[in-house]
């Protein structure tokens, strides 16, 4: 029985978009014919000229009406019986059927009568609608509407309601309307203040004054941000491979502040296109030009440059060729479009505008070299600070020089001395035996000296695993805290001593980076020695060797006062960290002295503590952070390098290797590179050198710190244009494709240049020509979905020949027009705020979004706009809801993309490095989902499970799902259950003294509006029962109330606030709290 | 649903009832049905053909395998060694880190033995495989088209190197619907093994695309929470995680008296489903329970994350209706150490992998689930290092078994030095039909309008290969 109605109801629709609408109108060859034909029949008798059979091309009429080879005549105006394409239709015979079987597309009976009656009618041609230039189109006549006609959107729309039967729904009631427009335009709901203000305003204009005060709200900005961040697939993350982290943030900034000041689209276009080519570009329209680099881009060994090329010039034709043109130009990468008019060269022609963008098609992803063109965009006072850090660091690197040259004769007897004291030993690392080691906030410290400890990790790519003794080792467990201080207390024995090492090692059982217990890496922030009973030991150098270049993290850092600046690396394998810690003075110990050493690890990192490590001093003139593990590891891996096979690596080293092979050598033996090395090393060593060599590594940590610290953004340098040519079959190893110049597909038209290669801005100018008919009508389509669910045509990434007839096309033409040259209310041309608020001032957008069953039958997906549409807001918006009702939101326009709560091992497929990931703290907990660090390959699960794109493609039109995963997020992710325990704790401070108050309280803020008598009932049973839960320890209200960083506030008995979050939490898992209607 | 009759009676419909049983209550138009109907049947209904097999469980060996080392023995290339190849094969042809380099042959590091009644030849290192020989079917002329592993898993999974496609398990879901009441259709595993060459992988490579999300693959994960947030939060019994979510959906039920909105029907359905999920899957997830004799077939230890764990969990998944499950272990980009590091990975799944065809069998499903075990590439007859093999995209191998699929068969072939496929090659698209076919689906009718286009798994190609049809 079921499966008869499912069936039944399939048909009713299939009837339903069938052929023409109203059966006495005329067919129209746009409306009622191209779709049926260019679905079925443009594949093999369409534009791709490769691709056609038997000669016959029926998307043109003079083609179509010619006699074919075989004598027949496809169509013959008036005379479908005379027409060969209506014999083919209807034939019976299998062999003779179009479309043939082979096709697997069959006409409906209802497709093919309306075939047969076009030509019976005339067989008219329409140019494909999108290609018309925009005309704006007269306002039909309803007069005697029963509903207002605020603007002529709703003229339109009456009028075609009319033709169906049909009446528009009245206004919603002004609760509705105000939920309605306030999450529209801003995307969070609107305060009870708000709704009081709007219900009690009785002027006429009350909702117009309502629209331009959410207009003009920053929270629009940050709406439509989101989905343009969509369509130019903007994200934190280069997106193939290792999918490192790139700075891009300061361009969604841009965007940002373009949607805020309204800036005209024809400018922001561009200045994303072509803002380094404008003249005298400023920084703003530079930051812009990062659109043209937001491809996904590859940093993996092995990669063929040119092919990667070729992806990422096809990437950037799919999408401007979506975003702009609404078009489906990249079908056309390996061949001519089967059924637009894109050709293959155009579609490399559009491609060559891009060649003069300088990249490379392996982009190396760590260092100062990272991402290639990157725009630096220092604060002015960052800008003072940095030229003076320079000045003053040429000026203590001269002195040093100048004085490292004057003791240059010294450097002799320091050679001895050195190889000496490396020979006898004196120069190795002495590792301590820890009599203890503790620590300040939970986690366990293991004390491995005489006893065994296993170890795995790995050298040249696999695991080494070995069991030997600890030799000093301590190794973290247990309770893992975000920030964490070691004490380690040791006897080091009667001596003199220069220097503290900390060893720091990778082991595989430490996650992400096997450095740290968390994060992406450790970050030593400070450490702390002392002498019995309490005589501090400062240092005054802290040097490393060179291990992934983490210029955040300068050794410096680590004894630099600063408890939230450190030491620390994140990229890395094969080479254990070793810093070393030079004292100020030297340390003499008797047999009885104690030295404590305290490592902080208090960075804003969550868990960049030290998994494993071992600390050591040195006795001789300066070690270099060169011990023997590392110098084993590090011999293996350099093993195809001659002289570190040579070197004897059973020796603990304290001295640089290429130092060592240098020293061996007499002076007229060795190489430049060896003298220099020798040099440094005797620079760095020599005591009579070492204030000016501690000045100058102060002033280099300021630096390097100060420059980590300045935002940056990848950006478009120009270069010499490489050459384009088409590739056949999008084969980029085939070189015998014609080359092509920049130009735009030439049935829309051509740029003029009087001969000079066309250029990005070029490009720009004639995509917001009043020539090219695409572009705002792909702009206002999409504009029209985030107001109705839908598109006019609902495939907004495609207004060709395969995308859907609008269902209002001279309403979508109207708004194209008004889009670029206004008739009235807008500031200027290209208006977008004119465009939205336009649409949302319509009677058609304040309609009621209830339906009926007639009404549903009739039109299921609201494509005729008789009532407004209801639909779940998107993934940002639900989580801005929540966050915004409990009053967790913390509202700040721009700035570096954040980090909320993400559980752990989430990126554990990742690599290259390996990652971990280090959640924010405090306000940046609690951003809106916009700032969200946008990771490709794994994005937050929150976004993902709301099915926001990931980026890596363009996208502009989301799917909306509903899953089961989705209930789990909303129920049970630390951030929902936050923000309901948060809301709980709220609702009883400030929702009044009765249950019925608060429960009033609450729903107001949700949902706008008061608790129905059965949801106050239901909602009442799950508090008493929540009470009981708690209050007999079968739930625990200390642990619920954990949740997440923000503190649970004084004065509340727990076990109520508890109950109170779980009331708090069913309202914020409602459908009707996530959904706009 | 009448929510004044109160929680007691919503409580009781939720444990009683499953996801149809509910439905049918609830759903009252058409329309309402037709949603539901498509969730639980899939698109293809009927079938485009009597279907051989009903599920598939993917053994993505993750970092491309060498076929040399594997099921494609080359006594030819053995006598070559080390003898430089010869330039008309590899003239003109893609190349990854070798670009540069001088490309010498390098031999098969193992020998290979014949295997079961069959004979098939296999490496040396998979005895256990050897031991099922006469089940599976080694094709040995596969290609591909991408040469990095990015792309090349994305043409694996979604036939496309464009993302935004639907993986191949997003399309049989799609296409089929779920058996599965309390799982999602689509589960995804992964383990990383101890050779030390893993390659990323994205999420990407199991999302549904432009298909809806309720299509994409769950990935199930070893540490943390198994599938994420099934955990209720800290401090909450089950309990009262069970009576606030049936809160939230009597409340949901109120809101639909006056909103008549299907989708607070499917939000209702969808949290009913989720609390089944959290009372199954950290259950089903734990392996501990399992027979010792089960645990030892396999290879398992409970709790270890390991490729052999998750064979297991493949087949308690396949027994509960998911449709497609793929296993991914990564580590197989043996650029260096390759004798070692294949030994390790045979180590890891040689057990494992005949386990798994071997349970299915002995539970009589192994006839109706397909069982595919291979990379997204092979790797190089040339040495990269003297000791290691690039990226090869010309010819590897891979291995069926189960529904549908003919056992104790070697198909197709590559030339003599194991570089490219000669004789019947089988592209990407060819096995995605040939999966497809098997589940009773014409790929070329298995279409969804994509940005104008009708799209399919396999783009404009594939054929189902009819020389590995039982």
């Amino acid at each position: 029985m079921r499966w008869v109605w499912i069936t039944l109801a399939l048909e009713l629709l299939c009837l339903k978009s069938d052929g023409a609408d109203g059966a006495d109108s005329q067919v129209r060859f746009n409306r009622d014919i191209r779709p049926i034909m260019s679905d079925t029949c443009f594949r093999c008798h369409g534009p791709d000229q490769r691709a056609r059979m038997a000669g016959l091309r029926l998307d043109l009429r003079d083609e179509a009406l010619k006699k074919t080879k075989s004598g027949v005549t496809p169509i013959v105006p008036g005379a479908p019986d005379q027409s060969a394409i209506v014999d083919r239709i209807f034939a019976a015979n299998p062999a003779k059927i179009m479309p043939p079987q082979f096709a697997h597309k069959e006409l409906t009976a209802s497709q093919k009568e309306t075939i047969r009656r076009w030509v019976a009618e005339g067989a008219s041609y329409e140019k494909h609608w999108s290609y018309e230039p925009v005309k704006r189109p007269a306002v039909p006549d309803v007069r005697d509407s029963k509903v207002p006609i605020r603007n002529p959107i709703d003229a339109f729309v009456v009028e075609r309601l009319r033709r169906e039967g049909l009446e528009p729904s009245p206004e919603a009631d002004r609760r509705t309307l105000l939920r309605r427009v306030t999450l529209d335009l801003t995307g969070i709901p609107p305060t009870p203040e708000e709704m009081q203000a709007f219900l009690a305003d009785k002027a006429a204009n009350a909702y117009e004054n309502v629209v331009d005060r959410l207009l003009s709200s920053p929270r629009f900005a940050e709406m439509q941000t989101v989905r343009w961040l969509d369509a130019v697939r903007y994200a934190d993350s280069a997106g193939f491979h290792g999918d490192n982290l790139w700075p891009a943030w300061p361009y969604r900034d841009y965007v940002l502040r373009a949607f805020r000041d309204n800036k005209p689209f024809d400018v922001f276009t561009r200045e994303q296109l072509a803002g380094d080519l404008l003249p005298n570009a400023t920084t703003e329209q530079k930051i812009a030009s990062a659109y043209n680099r937001l491809n996904r881009a590859s940093a993996e060994g092995g990669l063929q440059p040119k092919e990667y090329l070729a992806k990422y010039g096809a990437d950037r034709v799919r999408t401007l060729s979506t975003v702009w043109l609404g078009s489906t130009m990249g079908c056309a990468e390996c061949h001519d479009h089967k059924f637009d008019p894109f050709t293959s060269r155009d579609f490399y022609s559009m491609k060559a505008f891009f060649a003069d963008i300088r990249e490379t098609g392996l982009i190396n992803d760590r260092g100062a070299s990272a991402w290639g063109a990157k725009l630096l965009l220092p604060s002015p006072e960052q800008k003072v600070r940095l030229a003076s850090l320079k000045t003053r660091i040429d000026a203590a690197q001269a002195e040093l020089k100048q004085e490292s040259e004057r003791l240059f004769e010294r450097r002799w007897e320091w050679e001895d001395r050195v190889l000496e004291a490396y020979k006898s030993g004196e120069l190795a690392w002495r590792y301590q035996h820890p009599l203890s080691a503790s620590t300040l906030h939970g986690a366990k410290l293991s004390i491995y000296n005489d006893e065994p400890i296993d170890s795995d990790y790995y050298m040249k790519g696999s695991l080494h695993s070995e069991r030997k003794r600890g030799d000093g080792l301590v190794v973290a467990s247990g309770p893992n805290p975000d920030n964490e201080t070691y004490v380690v207390t040791f006897k080091p024995g009667p001596g003199a001593w220069t220097a503290l090492g900390i060893d720091v090692f990778q082991d595989e059982s430490l996650p992400g980076n096997r450095f740290a217990r968390g994060s992406d890496r450790f970050v030593l922030t400070e450490v702390e020695a002392e002498l019995s009973p309490s005589q501090k030991l400062p240092f005054v150098l802290a040097t490393t060797r060179g291990f992934g270049e983490t210029p955040e993290n300068p050794p410096m850092a680590a004894i630099d006062g600063n408890p939230k600046t450190g030491w620390g690396v994140g990229f890395g394998e094969q080479n254990n960290p070793f810093l070393a810690l030079r004292f100020a003075d030297k340390v003499r110990t008797t047999a009885d002295s104690v030295i404590t050493v305290r490592l902080h690890h208090d960075s804003d990192l969550r868990r960049a503590t030290i998994g494993r490590f071992r600390v050591a001093l040195s006795q001789s003139e300066h070690s270099w952070p060169e011990d023997g593990d590392s110098a084993k590891k590090s011999a293996v891996a350099e093993t195809s390098k001659s002289d570190a096979a040579t070197l004897n690596v059973s020796v603990e080293r304290g001295i640089p290797p290429a130092v060592l092979v240098a020293l061996e050598k007499h002076e007229d033996d060795r190489s430049a590179a060896e003298k220099k090395a020798v040099l440094d090393h005797f620079t760095w060593a020599a005591p009579e050198l070492q204030p000016l060599t501690v000045r100058l590594a102060k002033l280099q940590a300021e630096r390097d710190l100060l420059e980590s610290a300045i935002p940056r953004v990848i950006y478009t340098e120009r270069t010499k244009p490489r050459i384009t040519r088409v590739l056949p079959r999008s084969n980029w190893m085939d070189e015998t494709g014609a080359i092509v110049q920049p130009a735009v597909p030439s049935f829309l038209g051509n740029v003029k240049t009087d001969g000079r290669r066309a250029t990005r801005l070029d490009l720009a100018n004639w995509i917001v020509s009043s020539n090219n008919p695409l572009t705002a009508r792909a702009f206002v389509n999409r504009q029209w979905r985030q107001f109705f669910g839908t598109g006019l045509s609902r495939t907004l990434e495609d207004l060709g020949s395969q995308g859907e007839w609008p269902t209002h096309p001279e309403l979508l033409d109207w708004l194209a027009a008004e889009f670029m040259q206004p008739a009235s209310g807008a500031r200027h041309a290209w208006d977008v705020k004119h465009i939205v608020r336009t649409i949302v001032i319509s009677h058609t957008y304040r309609q009621s979004s209830l339906t009926n069953p007639s009404l549903s039958e009739r039109d299921p997906d609201n494509r005729l706009l008789a009532r407004q549409s209801r639909f779940r807001v998107e993934a940002e918006t639900v989580h801005d809801i929540a966050l915004a009702v409990s009053g967790l939101l913390v509202e700040r326009f721009g700035g570096p993309s954040v980090r909320p709560y993400q559980p752990d091992g989430y990126l554990a497929a990742i690599n290259f490095p390996k990652r971990e990931y280090s959640a924010s703290h405090g306000d940046d907990l609690h951003r809106r989902a916009l700032y969200t660090q946008w990771q490709r390959t794994f994005l937050h699960p929150a976004l993902l499970t709301f099915d926001a794109p990931t980026r890596e493609e363009c996208g502009v039109n989301r799917v909306n799902s509903n899953t089961p995963l989705q209930a789990l997020e909303l129920l049970n992710d630390p951030i929902f259950v936050e923000a309901a325990r948060v809301f709980g704790a709220n609702i009883l401070k400030s929702g009044g003294a009765r249950w019925e108050e608060q429960l009033n309280w609450a729903f107001g803020r949700a949902l706008n509006r008061a608790p129905r008598d059965e949801e106050r009932r239901i909602l009442t049973d799950l508090y008493q029962r929540s009470v009981e839960s708690f209050e007999s320890g079968e739930s625990n209200a200390k642990q619920l109330l954990s949740v997440g960083e923000t503190p649970v506030p004084a004065g509340l008995e727990a076990k109520q606030v508890a109950a109170m979050s779980l009331v708090a939490r069913a309202i914020l898992n409602l459908h009707e709290t996530i959904t706009r209607n | 649903m009448n929510s004044s009759n109160g929680l007691q009676l919503c409580r009781r419909a939720f444990l009683g009832r499953g996801v149809s049983g509910l439905g049918l209550l609830a759903l009252n138009s058409l329309l309402q049905r037709r949603l539901m109907a498509e969730v639980a049947r899939g698109v293809v209904n009927p079938l485009h053909h009597p279907a051989k097999a009903k599920r598939v469980i993917f053994l993505y060996q993750a970092g491309g395998p060498s076929h040399l080392e594997t099921f494609d023995y080359k006594p030819a290339l053995a006598k070559m060694h080390a003898k430089p190849m010869p330039e008309s094969l590899t003239k003109g042809q893609q190349i990854a880190q070798l670009q540069n380099s001088q490309l010498l042959c390098f031999g098969p590091q193992y020998g290979f033995n014949k295997f079961g009644k069959s004979g098939q030849e296999i490496c040396e290192l998979f005895p256990h495989i050897g031991s099922v020989a006469d089940d599976i079917c080694i094709v040995r002329s596969m290609w591909t088209e991408q040469i990095n592993h990015d792309p090349a898993h994305t043409l694996m999974n979604t036939g496309s190197i464009v993302t935004g496609r639907p993986s191949m398990g997003s399309w049989v879901l799609y296409g089929l619907g779920s058996e599965a009441e309390n799982l999602p259709g689509f589960v995804v595993l992964v383990s990383s093994g101890k050779g030390g060459q893993m390659q990323p992988i994205a999420a990407r490579q199991w999302s549904s695309g432009f298909l809806p999300s309720r299509f994409q693959g769950v990935k199930f994960n070893s540490v943390g929470d198994p599938v994420l947030h099934i955990r209720t939060p800290p401090g909450l019994s089950e309990n009262l995680q069970r009576d606030s979510i049936e809160s939230v959906n009597a409340l949901n039920r109120v809101e639909n008296q006056t909103a008549q909105d299907p989708e607070i029907l499917t939000r209702i359905a969808q949290y009913e489903m989720a609390f089944r999920m959290q009372a199954s899957v950290p259950d089903l997830l734990d392996v501990s329970k399992e027979p010792s004799q089960t645990l030892e077939l396999y290879g398992a230890q409970p709790g270890d994350g390991s490729f052999a764990s998750n064979c297991l969990l493949a087949r308690k998944l396949a027994e509960r209706g998911v449709r497609f499950i793929q296993v991914y272990h990564r580590d197989w980009d043996h650029h260096s150490g390759i004798k070692a590091n294949v030994a390790i990975k045979a180590e890891e799944v040689d057990r494992a992998t005949a386990a798994l065809i071997q349970d299915l069998k002995q539970r009589g499903m192994l006839d109706d689930t397909i069982v595919v075990w291979g990379g997204e590439f092979g790797r190089t007859p040339m040495s990269q290092g003297g000791d290691g093999r690039d990226h090869h995209i010309k010819g590897f191998s891979f291995m069926l078994a189960g529904g549908g699929i003919k056992g104790g068969t070697t198909y197709g072939s590559t030339d003599d030095f194991g570089y490219a496929a000669q004789e019947n090659p089988v592209a990407v698209p060819d096995l995605h039909a040939t999966m497809l076919h098997l589940l009773g689906i014409d790929h070329q009718r298995f279409i969804v309008k994509f940005q104008g286009l009708d799209a399919r798994l396999t783009g404009i190609a594939g054929q189902a290969v009819s020389g590995i049809l039982a």
